[in-house]
This record gives C-alpha cells, structure tokens and sequence, in this order.
C-alpha cells in the first residue's frame, strides 16, 4: 500500500480511522469524524502570532547584566527549546502525514507542525537580539552533550516510525531483503510504533518544555528578560492546545472504537508509556541540576524545579487516564500559573474581544423593579 | 442558588458573583491548577462527585466522565466536587 498524494479510491472519510486507513483524497471539512480537531484548528490559527510583534530589546540591556551563572541559565534553555522545536517543526509532518486517514486530523497535524515553525524563528529573533554573535549559540546545540543526550528520546520514537512506515509502503508487511539486510514490519507493530510516538510527543508538549517556560518567569518576575517571557507566553499557550491535541489522539486510541487494535496496543503498551514518562522526568531533573550548577537563581532553584517536574509529570499523567508516580501534589510555584493564562496574553484591543474587559463590567440585568422611581 | 461542595468540607454558594466555578472557588481562597482558564488546556481539571454543570464554552480539553473543567462552568444543581 503505496502512499499517494490523491487517493483515487472513492471511500466514505467518516468511516475511516484516525491512521492507516485509506490515504485522505480531497481535504473536506463539512462532515467530520472527530470535530474537536476541526475546533484545534480553529483555535491554533485564532493564535497566530510572530516573533517581529514582540519587542525585545530592553532583553539585551538585561541579559548584558546577568551574572554569569544566570546567562548560562537562560541561554541554555533557549537552546535546549530551539531543539525540540526544530523537532516538532518537521516531524509530526513526516512521521503521522503519509498514514493520517481523516481530513480534520490531516490539518490539525499541519497546523501544528507549522505554529512550530514559528517558535522556531522566535528563538533567532531572541538570540540575534541578545548576541553580537548568535551563530555561536546555534553552532554549540550540536556540540551540546547534555542538549545532544535528550535529543536521542525525543527523536527515538519519531524515527522508528518513520523508519517503519517507509518500509511497509514500500514493500509491506512481511519480511524483506534489503541491500541484504532482512527487516520484517507488521501492521500491528507500525500501530504500536504510532502509540508510543504519539506518548512521546505527548511527554515532550506536556513536561519538556515546562522547565524552561518556569526559568524564563522566573526571569520575567524580577523584571528581567521580559521581551523573551512575552514570547514564551505566546508558545506556551500554544503548546497547551498542541498537548490537548495528543490527549485527544491518545484518548481516542485507548477507547478503541476508532481502531480495536490501539485499544489492545495502549494496554500492551502501558508499562512502557509509564517508563517514558518516567524518564523525560528524570531527564527533566538532571537538566535542572545542569542549569544551576553553577548557582541558583533568585526565586527558583534544583529542588523546586525538581518539585515542579514531579507536579506537572503527575498532572499530565492523570490527563490521559494514567496513575500518578510522584508524591508531590502541590504546585512548588504557583506564581506560574498566572504566566501562563491566557487572558493575559496581551493582544491589541481592536484585534480581539478581549474577555477580561468584558467580565462585570456591566450589569446587564434589568427588571421591573429598577423603574420603580421612574415618572413620566 | 446552588450550592457547591467541595470535599475538604467547605461548601460555597453559587450566587452569581462569580462568573465560573474556578472564580467561586478561588474567591474562597481554594488552590485549583489553572493555565488557560478557557477551557482548552485542561489545567483546571476536578472530579464532579454529584449533581450537574453546564459549561459557557464548550472545552476542547479531552474531560473523562465523572470530571469537569471549573474554568469554563457553572453549576445546573447542587454539586459536590474533588479538587485534585
């Protein structure tokens, strides 16, 4: 089964599955199968945004004055984010495009993978503004032990995939000879594969990203590095709606009424989704003690860090129907929380309804009482 | 007026000053996670233990059964809920 770019096979797209189905033919959207990816789209493309809007330049004066374990903080972060979002810039594309079967999801993916794009060109827009030499910043993320040893988990999944699906459109299932080398790919293994990628990305939208987003408000409540805060403002709302986007995935795949066999995948599954977890926290923790190797910052150290990957893991875990495995059930920083609302996201006034000027301002409420006093 | 309990032991009315339940409880000096306080990150979540909410804005956050995004909802009854 050959992927093609228009499936000349006439098929009802409501009856299909979310993946390995018939390939999508025409893009339509009156009739869906899952409407809320339709709404996730919708919503994503409401948040549109670009780096250029943002003005960073008081960054510059501040991040000069940083002392020099702090710099270390802050452009460490940067660059381990320029890295997942290099990531999730291209391969929801290539790996979940060439086996998506519904129009709705077809476009969410896109959609996705293209507001990451953005985040990508926002980190450029930081770093030139804070550097004379920004080429040096981007040049150490491949030199970057402690960037590079992540990067493995993060791709890991994406790849055997993609590795798999090339595979079995070309050949398909069974086993194949080539250039000598046997390699047997399976319909169901390809799923399995599709689960726990799915996870994965699920893991990295709902945890990796975290400790970075809590370094730059921490930044950003001194009065620091403000410019970078709106900015990361901006990717974390849309890294929410892209994490809502995988729960549904992954939701949808567990209830099994989509396709009977994720059901069954997502049971066989389940102690290796809790490994992953399990370890981006870890890895997660491990980055924390990198970054304040060399001192704290005011307002944030190892520890509450730490306490906070163990909060968020254990949050995100619950999501998707799965047991908790950190004892912390506080938030270490609640501050974060208001960063991180996205009424506070500053837009334009005449380019939104924007909903915080609007709640009880005015009593709209009117009845016969209030014409009691009132003669003609 | 319905009335919403929660199950550490306080129980609030809903009397319209609050526009959402997230409001109501945090007016009572009650800590609920929140991000995105409109229903699409999910943040928010509570176990609805009884009674029936409605919701302002349909969420896109996937909600099991039994649970409820405070952020985005009111109550239709009487309800008791679990704060997370």
């Amino acid at each position: 089964m050959a992927y093609t770019t228009f499936n000349r096979q006439i098929n009802d797209q409501m009856k299909e599955p979310m993946f390995f189905g018939n390939p999508v033919n025409v893009s339509r959207y009156d009739q869906q199968k899952y409407g809320i990816f339709e709404k996730l789209i919708e919503k994503q493309l409401s948040f549109f945004w670009r780096p250029e809007e943002v003005d960073v330049s008081k960054d510059r004066i501040d991040y000069q004055n940083l002392p020099e374990h702090e710099k270390h903080i802050f452009i460490s972060n940067l660059k381990y984010q320029t890295l997942l979002d290099s990531v999730q810039g291209r391969s929801p594309n290539v790996a979940f495009l060439p086996i998506v079967s519904l129009p709705e999801l077809e476009t969410w993916i896109e959609t996705w993978a293209f507001s990451e794009t953005i985040h990508s060109r926002s980190y450029t827009h930081i770093v030139r503004n804070i550097s004379a030499e920004p080429h040096k910043v981007f040049d150490d993320i491949m030199l970057n032990e402690r960037i590079l040893e992540r990067a493995d988990d993060v791709t890991r999944y994406y790849d055997a995939l993609i590795d798999g699906i090339n595979l079995y459109q070309r050949c398909g299932e069974g086993t194949h000879t080539i250039n000598g080398q046997s390699h047997s790919i399976s319909l169901y293994e390809l799923k399995r594969r599709l689960y726990l990628c799915v996870m994965s990305v699920n893991v990295l939208e709902a945890i990796r990203f975290y400790v970075s987003f809590a370094c730059s408000f921490a930044f950003a409540e001194r009065e620091l590095m403000e410019g970078n805060a709106k900015i990361i403002r901006l990717i974390a709302r849309d890294e929410a709606l892209h994490l809502t986007g995988t729960q549904h995935m992954l939701n949808i795949m567990a209830a099994g009424d989509d396709d009977p066999d994720m059901a069954k995948i997502a049971k066989e599954c389940e102690e290796e989704a809790y490994a992953i977890f399990r370890k981006a926290a870890e890895q997660e923790k491990d980055w924390a003690e990198y970054l304040f190797k060399d001192g704290s910052m005011i307002g944030l150290n190892k520890d509450i860090l730490c306490q906070y990957v163990e909060y968020i893991t254990n949050s995100r875990m619950q999501a998707i129907g799965m047991k908790a495995i950190f004892s912390t059930t506080q938030n270490p920083i609640p501050w974060i929380n208001t960063w991180l609302v996205s009424d506070n996201v500053q837009v334009a006034p005449q380019e939104a309804e924007i909903s915080s000027y609007l709640v009880g301002q005015i009593d709209n409420e009117v009845d016969g009482g209030d014409f009691g006093d009132f003669d003609l | 007026m319905p009335c919403v309990k929660v199950t550490a032991g306080v129980v609030i009315d809903f009397d319209g000053r609050a526009r959402t339940l997230l409001d109501a409880l945090e007016q009572q000096k009650l800590t609920v996670n929140f991000q995105c306080r409109e229903g699409y990150c999910g943040a928010c979540r509570c176990k609805l233990l009884s009674g029936a909410v409605s919701y302002i804005n349909e969420p896109l956050a996937f909600v099991r059964k039994g649970e409820f995004l405070p952020c985005c909802s009111t109550p239709d009854t009487d309800i008791e809920i679990e704060i997370p």
